[in-house]
């Protein structure tokens, strides 16, 4: 008993030493170039930003951050590589902070781990898989839009979406969530090469609707905005969660519609939140964020420092969170602290749900909480 | 709002981007043979460094014409110190340097504008003229009249003017064209040169009512290539090959979806490549 106790002492210490040395390895996967550029910078933004705070107070548990990002341009099998080529080298978990398409490549990849955390709302991972949403799903934003409308008595509504898997996904959950609400949907595609999107709109915009609602991101939401204007349509225009941004303000800021709504979670707006811990967590987020990279975050890098807080939650939390099922019934059955609580569960791997939505207008090139449909 | 009416408005815009684009490789394939995959970046350097340029307080109308010169400056560098050197390459090797001077200007814009779209004020203002249930604003009437202006003015240039006529000569035989005086290498200059300015030109009355970012000029050579591949890469014929894309897609879209657009595009694409090569398939000589 005596001998094992000092082998112990001998060999095992020095081992748990050399671990405690050891970096934490956390694999990103997001497209740095390419189609999508402008949703991964902006989440690699928020992951870079915590890694290097966290580091910079000396680590989690003695161990510092080693975020290594692989940049999969948007395309479904350079994502499904990095992952595979983080899961060889030892990552502890993955941000998966890539598009749709990307994301519905690496999810089976991750069956027996590690943990696969996602911050777009166009993915639910299955709740028997180590995959983890950080973010309401469409299909909660899409309620929040049933809802915001519904509470002004509108039950049509016309919808733009892309031809891409990011587009489907919205198609989907408008069907099956207006439908249910009973509100008539007026829906046109459009090519995300599209250099005008008059037709689109001339043909879901008629006098009866009293909302267009455009779930595109990027350069082609910039196109949707201002083929509105010029048709001149007197309806509010929504545009999606991914357009909640400086970039996309100061792009429209001459040819904005009369009201310009957006679907965000409610921390886009600190002073809307009620008072608390939440509040205090998103505005402390806002300062940070601006004090480094001088400008206001947006949704997107909300959702990233979301991702960011469940990742911190676990690696504080757990002695090994390379034990993956032990990850999974953590969460499952833990609320991580956010500026919304993320709550996880057993057969639900969504943190976030219609409550935690806002519907946001732009007023003075600020997102404000909306005022009614019919408010002029 | 009339939905076949703005359909059209709506097809004779994009129509005339097609144009506006095809013409310029038209016009390089017909003077050099090159099929030049880097044609669209001079859209995208026009757009990007003009709303560059505009945002550092310059004034618009000296933005455009700098971010022009931009444009032309690397249209013609990349003939001058990149294509001719290689002259004597197969024509592959060739359009695949094109091929990467496009990568290499995606590269470029990155570094100076970031992955995020950016655009800049309109140079035509006012009111959108409102006919017949469709709407068209001032800058999509510029892009209308002046895409299908300059593509039919090149084609009258290349087949009814003396220099344009040296400019063809000099891509059917360069010898021979020397021979009888021709400044081939001057005709090459000048076919980059109007291409790139063709090119600079769309950016400048597109970008307006859109966005542009550093990727956008590989789709802009893929619209101009399908305009050109359909008219067989006649000067003349690539103004009614843009006309004719522009409707059809509009229509497609409006009525069918833009779901349709691509396979029923490129199944047209398909249909004319099949009818352009009817005389090689039976012993001809004609060349696409």
């Amino acid at each position: 008993m005596k001998r094992s106790l000092i082998f112990a002492a001998l060999f095992t210490t020095p081992c748990a030493y050399a671990q405690a040395d050891k970096p934490i390895f956390i694999g990103e996967v997001a497209p740095l170039t390419g189609p999508a550029a402008t949703v991964g910078t902006r989440l690699n933004k928020a992951s870079k930003m915590w890694a290097d705070e966290v580091n910079a107070k000396g680590g989690i548990n003695g161990r510092k951050i080693e975020l290594v990002t692989c940049n999969d341009e948007g395309r479904p099998d350079k994502a499904a590589a990095c992952l595979r080529d983080f899961q060889e080298k030892g990552a502890v978990m993955i941000f998966g902070n890539s598009l749709t398409a990307s994301l519905r490549a690496m999810q089976p990849l991750v069956k027996n781990g590690p943990l696969l955390l996602i911050p777009s709302p166009n993915v639910v991972p299955p709740a028997d898989s180590y995959a983890f949403q950080v973010s309401p799903s469409d299909f909660h934003l899409t309620e929040a839009i049933a809802k915001y409308m519904k509470d002004d008595g509108v039950n049509k509504i016309g919808m733009v979406a892309a031809t891409d898997a990011s587009g489907e996904v919205g198609v989907e959950s408008a069907k099956k969530v207006f439908n249910d609400q009973k509100i008539e949907l007026r829906l046109a595609r459009i090519d995300l090469r599209a250099t005008d999107a008059s037709t689109q709109l001339a043909s879901v915009a008629g006098q009866d609707i009293k909302l267009v609602y455009s779930s595109y991101t990027g350069a082609g939401a910039v196109t949707v905005v201002k083929s509105f204007k010029i048709l001149g349509l007197p309806q509010p225009l929504m545009v999606s969660y991914g357009n909640m941004s400086e970039a996309f303000v100061s792009l429209i800021k001459d040819v904005a519609p009369a009201r310009l709504l957006g679907t965000s979670v409610a921390a886009l707006v600190p002073d809307e939140m009620p008072k608390g811990a939440e509040r205090d967590r998103a505005r402390a987020f806002f300062h940070a964020y601006a004090k480094r990279y001088n400008e206001k975050p947006d949704m997107i890098n909300l959702l990233g420092k979301a991702e960011t807080d469940v990742a911190e939650a676990v690696l504080r939390k757990l002695p090994n969170p390379s034990d993956y099922p032990a990850v999974k019934k953590f969460l499952e059955s833990t609320p991580v602290e956010s500026f919304h609580t993320q709550k996880f569960s057993p057969t639900n791997h969504v943190g976030l749900d219609a409550s935690s939505v806002m519907i946001v207008e732009l007023k003075d090139g600020d997102w404000i909480k909306a005022r009614p449909i019919s408010s002029k | 709002m009339n939905l076949f009416t703005q359909a059209v408005i709506s097809g004779l815009m994009i129509g005339a981007v097609y144009a506006f684009l095809g013409i310029g490789l038209v016009l390089v394939y017909r003077t050099a043979r090159i099929l030049n995959l880097a044609h669209g970046e001079t859209f995208a350097i026009t757009g990007v460094a003009a709303a560059l340029l505009a945002k550092a307080g310059l004034p618009l109308p000296a933005a455009l014409g700098l971010a022009m010169l931009i444009a032309l400056a690397f249209a013609l560098s990349l003939h001058r110190f990149v294509l001719r050197p290689r002259a004597e390459w197969p024509a592959g090797n060739l359009i695949l340097i094109t091929l990467g001077a496009a990568f290499v200007v995606r590269g470029v814009l990155v570094l100076a504008a970031g992955t995020d779209p950016v655009s800049f004020p309109a140079l035509f203002t006012g009111m959108p003229l409102r006919i017949a249930g469709g709407v068209i604003p001032p800058q999509g009437i510029a892009l209308v009249v002046l895409g299908f202006g300059a593509s039919a003015a090149v084609g009258f240039y290349l087949a009814r003017t003396r220099s344009g006529k040296q400019l063809l000569a000099a891509a059917e035989n360069p010898y021979a064209a020397e021979l009888v005086g021709v400044n081939v290498e001057r005709a090459r200059l000048t076919a980059y040169g109007i291409g790139a300015i063709l090119g600079g030109l769309a950016g400048v009355l597109l970008i307006p009512l859109i966005a542009v970012d550093f990727q956008s000029g590989l789709a802009m050579t893929m619209r101009g290539f399908i305009a050109a591949a359909i008219c067989g890469m006649s000067p003349v014929g690539v103004l009614f090959s843009g006309v004719g894309l522009g409707l059809f897609e509009s229509m497609v879209g409006a009525y069918l979806g833009a779901l349709y657009q691509d396979p029923v595009m490129f199944f047209l694409l398909i249909l004319v490549a099949l009818w352009q090569s009817r005389h090689i398939r039976f012993g001809g000589t004609r060349r696409a």
